[in-house]
């Protein structure tokens, strides 16, 4: 059983309130744009190729007060699973990534991951030494632990069992620079930091 | 370790310091391997170790959005695994970000697999726009603050290459 992504993330954004969003490539980055339109709150982290939770840490550890929402698909984190030890040693209680499995590319017409049926990702994750590791393949099942999967303090990985979209879902409109100073004036609003013309 | 190899990673880490930088991650090449257990054990420092050098790209490039100045640690080969990162994060959103790279390959190393970084390594980083300083004396490691600003400057990455001379303490 798997959920609708749409649905999902129209449940997450339901949920959404102070988070900064980084979104991966694909299908969560143009979902989360057509349910928010925001640009502002969210970096839109294209075609990474598996940066963006590493993106998001570099986020949270330097916004200690601030909490992140990190999106992945498993074609990105297949290419470098590597990435659950580092997140691993850094920990970091602000910072929670949400792992889309779909089991395709799903940026590029959704061609099959060739060894996706072999793939656990939530043992994954536990194998790497993660605590707060969690696998929802029903949207009902999210809704009554997102409290504790989600809103609780703690580094956590989530693996978010979704159907394909079996379509293009295009994400927000903007050059990177405008990604850059919006998402950056969002930041510096929030958290009285100055970031941009700043020099050490 | 030579006490002129630790000699040389105290006054890196301190040009780091006083770059304002206190996030490092990194991962060893053999060159540099001194200076990352220098930075493990130097409070002044969150240390990162990742197990892919483009981990660090995007480690170091999510950092731009606080008040954590950054670096990441490598050898030239892993820099040159982080091309298509640093193409993609840091000039496509023009994110700055800076690097500190040990110059394999280059004459007077002693490794055959390196050979290709000596050749193809700075022509790359040429190729593709980055600025970067190599640095072959002690003296010229006080222009690490200058080299990190420059990125801030240019909002985008700079990197400060360092040779087997001056990282063995020889020069």
């Amino acid at each position: 059983m798997t959920m609708n992504l749409h649905d999902t993330f129209a449940y997450m954004v339901s949920r959404w309130t102070d988070e900064l969003v980084v979104t991966s490539a694909g299908h969560s980055s143009g979902t989360w744009w057509d349910l928010t339109h925001d640009r502002d709150q969210v970096f839109y982290l294209t075609a990474s190729m598996s940066l963006s939770s590493m993106f998001a840490s570099g986020i949270a550890v330097g916004n200690p007060g601030v909490n992140v929402w990190a999106m992945s698909g498993d074609g990105a984190f297949v290419m470098n699973p590597g990435m659950l030890f580092v997140e691993r040693k850094m920990n970091l209680p602000n910072l929670t990534h949400f792992m889309v499995s779909n089991r395709c590319y799903g940026s590029t017409e959704e061609v099959d991951i060739a060894f996706s049926e072999h793939a656990d990702y939530a043992t994954l994750a536990r194998g790497a030494g993660i605590d707060r590791v969690y696998s929802f393949n029903s949207l009902e099942e999210f809704k009554d632990q997102f409290d504790e999967a989600v809103i609780a303090e703690g580094h956590t990985f989530i693996v978010l069992n979704v159907e394909r979209v079996g379509k293009e879902v295009r994400t927000a409109s903007m050059d990177g620079p405008e990604v850059k100073f919006r998402f950056g004036r969002y930041v510096e609003e929030r958290t009285g930091q100055t970031i941009f013309n700043v020099l050490p | 370790m030579t006490s002129e190899r630790r000699e040389v990673s105290n006054i890196i880490v301190n040009q780091l310091a006083e770059s304002e930088i206190s996030l490092v991650a990194s991962l060893p090449d053999d060159w540099v391997a001194d200076l990352i257990k220098v930075v493990e054990i130097d409070d002044r420092f969150i240390h990162v170790p990742v197990n892919r050098e483009e981990s660090a790209v995007g480690l170091c490039s999510g950092t731009y959005f606080s008040k954590t100045y950054s670096a990441a640690v490598m050898g030239a080969s892993g820099m040159l695994t982080c091309i298509y990162a640093i193409t993609k994060i840091n000039y496509t959103y023009e994110i700055p970000m800076f690097f500190l790279v040990s110059m394999r390959g280059a004459i007077g190393d002693t490794a055959k697999y390196q050979i290709s970084n000596g050749i193809y390594f700075l022509d790359v980083l040429d190729t593709i726009g980055f600025p970067y300083k190599v640095i072959e004396s002690r003296e010229q490691l006080l222009e690490i603050p200058r080299v990190h600003r420059h990125s801030r400057v240019y909002s985008r990455p700079s990197a400060v290459i360092l040779s087997r001379e001056v990282l063995n303490g020889e020069t």
